[in-house]
């Protein structure tokens, strides 16, 4: 004990916590992954009238191990024409951001990284980074479909961010703070998708086509580009790309659970329980969303952001601006 | 109509021989022959007279080819043979592609098959056959190609402007449905050409059909079109008996709509599923699946087997029904009455799938003409042409149904004149069950060794795609002289380049997907 505490005061406590911090997320991405390969499956088997996986331990649970096994034996093939650096690069690329958002995140009163003061321009600032890497990766490729995918996630994201910004500041302007903790302590109350649930629904819509998950799938639109980006990503480059997809999905939940649904807060069982539990919820809704819908078109989805998504979120800013105001 | 439009011809062209022939021994209400001066002048004719090209081919006489032109209407069954001969060393005969459209692949066919050469025509290249062919492949005497058409078949390159770069579609990519390869002209996310390149599953059905008596092609047309078998089974089989003047009994030809009407529904069931997977919707799928099932265990239990049947017999059928097959049949009407209802909630209704598809790829009726188009394509263009009416076979004079058609002709016509059919295919079955007579279910008279009389025939069916017809030229031995299969999938799949021009490459998999094609049937 005596020597920990020595350690502690040698490299200091802040370095000791980014340490831990790091390890803690880095459980928290591969748990949230194995979850939601084996959900994913399952929730489609059983909106499909099928069972899903089950023969691969308990109700198929062993079902992402055996899955990850499978992907670390194939080789791994590098096409002849990419551009090298750029497509080994993208698939470690992709998770850097989704990493950094972890930081903020509170996931009880006193389970969390780092609270930063910023912590939504974080946040934001990290989240459209993640769109450089399937650019690079689309670029890297040499494949038509992968470019055309690349660039249709860049425009997809481009017009996607500012609703999902405009949404959360809403939330900034009731509660004064770019805190993550101090807007879940603002909802001990009521959860903000009361007071918000127009900033809410528009903050999900867009957070679903930042994850590019169906209807919003067009970077990857199977049936149009065969795989979009990650086309000419096999093995483990491949799932790599799913890792972070399915991350990608958990922190939109996350932050959705935050700034809407009051975060940790809840009765009875401890925060850390309630947080999971509204993500997870919410994480339901968006696979739900991949077996129920079809894909929209390129059009429609730049057309739904910019004529309805982006008025109507300026309009509800002036609104909350204009009553808390008075 | 018939008294008519001979009228017309033997006023319009000069040294044409134009004859009535008996329709229920040929299948043709009017025999046309004329030679090459007069083909343009004909196809003139029949376009202004609403006709649609129905089907192009050829056959080899050996001491001449022979050029057969298919016109029909899509108003009242009229149906033109026109027929010209050629020098079989010198095969030259006028392009009617700027006539009709369609022509153009027909051509192409009959260019790399037969030799033939189509002057004016903009560029006769391979349609189905790769380099390296040698000889015609359907030419009786082995026929060298030269060196100079073989120049000719090669001459097939996607070129690339500014601003423009080719993608290719397929042959393997999720939305082609088999192997179909497209190859796109496109400027960013926009379609600038399209051009189908076939022949990936080309396996020469027809010149099977040259060497195989005609018992031993029954299994064949199941690998023509493989979602609806039996449908293309009853073409062959109908054709043979209407050659030979074999009578089928009452019974075989009620379970012979029942069985069609169960494959019609189980074919429209995969389509159901594609469709929406081709939009992104990868849930129906499952859900039509599951329904396809039940009529592949009905199926099952009395062809024998579960995709490629041969069920029909000349003079009759494998084997009877019995009760097992009435009741489950009656079963499955009620469970897909309520299924249903459910697709219609959530597919049809959808929001995203009605903004997916409405507007897109509207296929106007003098369009579709020039193309030929058959089927729900046609239907949901606005024309209630369907064989199963105009000239009925099995027994579905003796049935009453209705023929949905839609409006614009856009891909959720389309889309809505399936659904509407397979309500209608149900109506059907239930009649025909309500109504099904005892006796025989097949004919003892029939030969084991078929020799039709010599002569030719076209029967068509409406098979779930549009009109599947079969041309057979009989010697008089047991072999067929020459067998020709009129195929709906073809004429349909060939207006995609003309509808996907300038439309987005997410429109364009959706009008790709709202035809319904089959690869093997367009190759063959």
């Amino acid at each position: 004990m005596e020597r920990l505490t020595d350690i502690i005061t040698l490299v200091g406590a802040e370095t000791v916590r980014a340490i831990a911090g790091l390890i803690g997320v880095l459980i928290i991405v591969v748990i949230n992954a194995i979850l939601l390969t084996w959900a994913e499956r399952k929730v489609a088997g059983h909106m499909q009238r099928r069972i899903g996986p089950k023969e691969v331990g308990p109700y198929g649970l062993i079902q992402p191990f055996a899955d990850t096994i499978k992907l670390l034996g194939k080789e791994l093939l590098v096409p002849k024409d990419v551009a090298k650096p750029l497509y080994h690069l993208a698939p470690i690329l992709i998770f850097i951001p989704v990493l950094v958002s972890f930081i903020v995140i509170p996931f009880d009163t006193h389970l969390q990284v780092k609270d930063i003061t910023m912590g939504i321009l974080v946040i934001l600032a990290f989240s459209s980074l993640s769109v450089f890497s399937i650019l690079i990766a689309g670029w890297g490729s040499q494949n038509k479909y992968s470019l055309i995918g690349a660039v249709r996630s860049v425009a997809q994201n481009i017009a996607y961010e500012i609703p999902l910004l405009l949404s959360l500041l809403a939330i900034v302007f009731m509660t004064n703070s770019f805190s993550l903790k101090t807007i879940v302590e603002a909802q001990k109350g009521t959860w903000f998708v009361f007071y918000q649930p127009i900033a809410f629904l528009i903050f999900f819509i867009a957070g679903v086509a930042e994850t590019n998950r169906t209807p919003f799938d067009l970077p990857e639109a199977e049936s149009e580009l065969v795989a979009g980006f990650h086309t000419e990503y096999s093995g483990m480059r491949f799932a790599l790309f799913f890792l972070a997809e399915y991350t990608n999905i958990f922190i939109v939940s996350a932050i959705a659970t935050t700034f809407f649904l009051g975060g940790y807060s809840g009765p009875v069982l401890p925060g850390i329980i309630w947080f999971f539990l509204k993500t997870y919820a919410l994480v339901f809704v968006i696979l739900w969303f991949r077996w129920t819908f079809p894909r929209v078109r390129f059009d429609q989805l730049l057309n739904f952001s910019w004529k309805i998504l982006i008025p109507l979120s300026f309009i509800n800013l002036l609104v909350t601006g204009g009553i808390l105001k008075l | 109509m018939v008294r008519k439009t001979i009228e017309e011809i033997t006023k319009a062209l000069q040294g044409a021989e134009v004859a009535e022939v008996p329709y229920g021994e040929k299948g043709y209400h009017i025999g046309v022959s004329i030679d090459t001066t007069n083909l343009v002048h004909a196809a003139e004719l029949f376009d202004r007279k609403g006709f649609y090209l129905e089907d192009l081919l050829c056959v080899d006489y050996v001491d001449y080819l022979e050029l057969v032109y298919f016109f029909n209407t899509y108003q009242t069954l009229c149906r033109v043979k026109v027929s010209l001969k050629l020098e079989p060393d010198n095969a030259i005969a006028p392009t009617i592609s700027h006539i009709y459209t369609i022509a153009h692949w027909y051509e192409r066919e009959i260019h790399e098959f037969f030799g033939v050469f189509f002057e004016g025509h903009p560029h006769l290249t391979y349609l189905f056959l790769h380099d390296g062919i040698e000889f015609y492949p359907l030419r009786k005497n082995k026929v060298p190609v030269s060196d100079e058409a073989k120049r000719l078949l090669n001459s097939f390159r996607p070129e690339e402007e500014e601003d423009t770069f080719s993608v290719n579609l397929g042959p393997q990519h999720p939305s082609t449905h088999g192997v179909l390869r497209v190859v796109l002209k496109m400027d960013g996310e926009y379609i600038v050409q399209a051009d189908p390149v076939l022949g990936y599953l080309h396996r020469m059905q027809e010149k099977m059909g040259e060497n195989r008596t005609y018992n031993q092609f029954l299994p064949n047309p199941a690998r023509i079109d493989y979602p609806g078998a039996l449908l293309l089974n009853l073409a062959h089989v109908a054709a043979v008996e209407k050659l030979c003047g074999i009578e089928v009994p009452e019974r075989a030809q009620y379970i012979r709509t029942i069985t069609c009407e169960l494959n019609r529904i189980a074919s429209h069931l995969l389509w159901l599923g594609a469709f929406p997977a081709d939009l992104g919707a990868l849930t129906p799928f499952l859900y039509a699946f599951d329904d396809r099932e039940h009529i592949l265990d009905i199926l099952e239990a009395i062809t024998g087997s579960r995709l490629t049947y041969c069920y029909f017999r000349f003079g009759g059928l494998y084997n009877d029904v019995d009760d097992t097959f009435v009741e489950g049949t009656k079963r499955f009407i009620k469970r897909m009455r309520e299924r249903l209802v459910m697709y219609e909630k959530f597919i049809t209704k959808n929001v995203i799938f009605i903004n997916r598809v409405t507007g897109i790829g509207i296929l106007k009726p003098e369009v579709a003409r020039k193309y030929g188009c058959t089927g729900p394509t046609i239907r949901g263009s606005g024309i209630p042409y369907d064989i199963r009416k105009v000239e009925p076979y099995a027994a579905y004079n003796r049935i009453d149904f209705r023929i949905p058609k839609g409006e614009t002709g856009d891909c959720m016509d389309r889309y809505l004149v399936r659904i509407a059919e397979m309500e209608i295919c149900l109506n059907i079955i239930e009649q025909a069950i309500e109504n099904l007579p005892s006796g025989p279910y097949k004919t003892d008279k029939v030969p084991k060794k078929l020799k039709p009389p010599q002569g030719d025939i076209f029967h068509a069916v409406e098979s779930s795609r549009g009109e599947a017809g079969v041309y057979i030229v009989s010697d008089g031995s047991d072999v067929p002289y020459r067998m020709r299969w009129r195929v709906p999938s073809y004429s349909n799949l060939m207006t995609f380049p003309y509808l996907s021009q300038g439309l987005l490459i997410a429109d364009a998999i959706a009008v790709l997907g709202s035809y319904d094609i089959v690869v093997p049937e367009i190759d063959r």
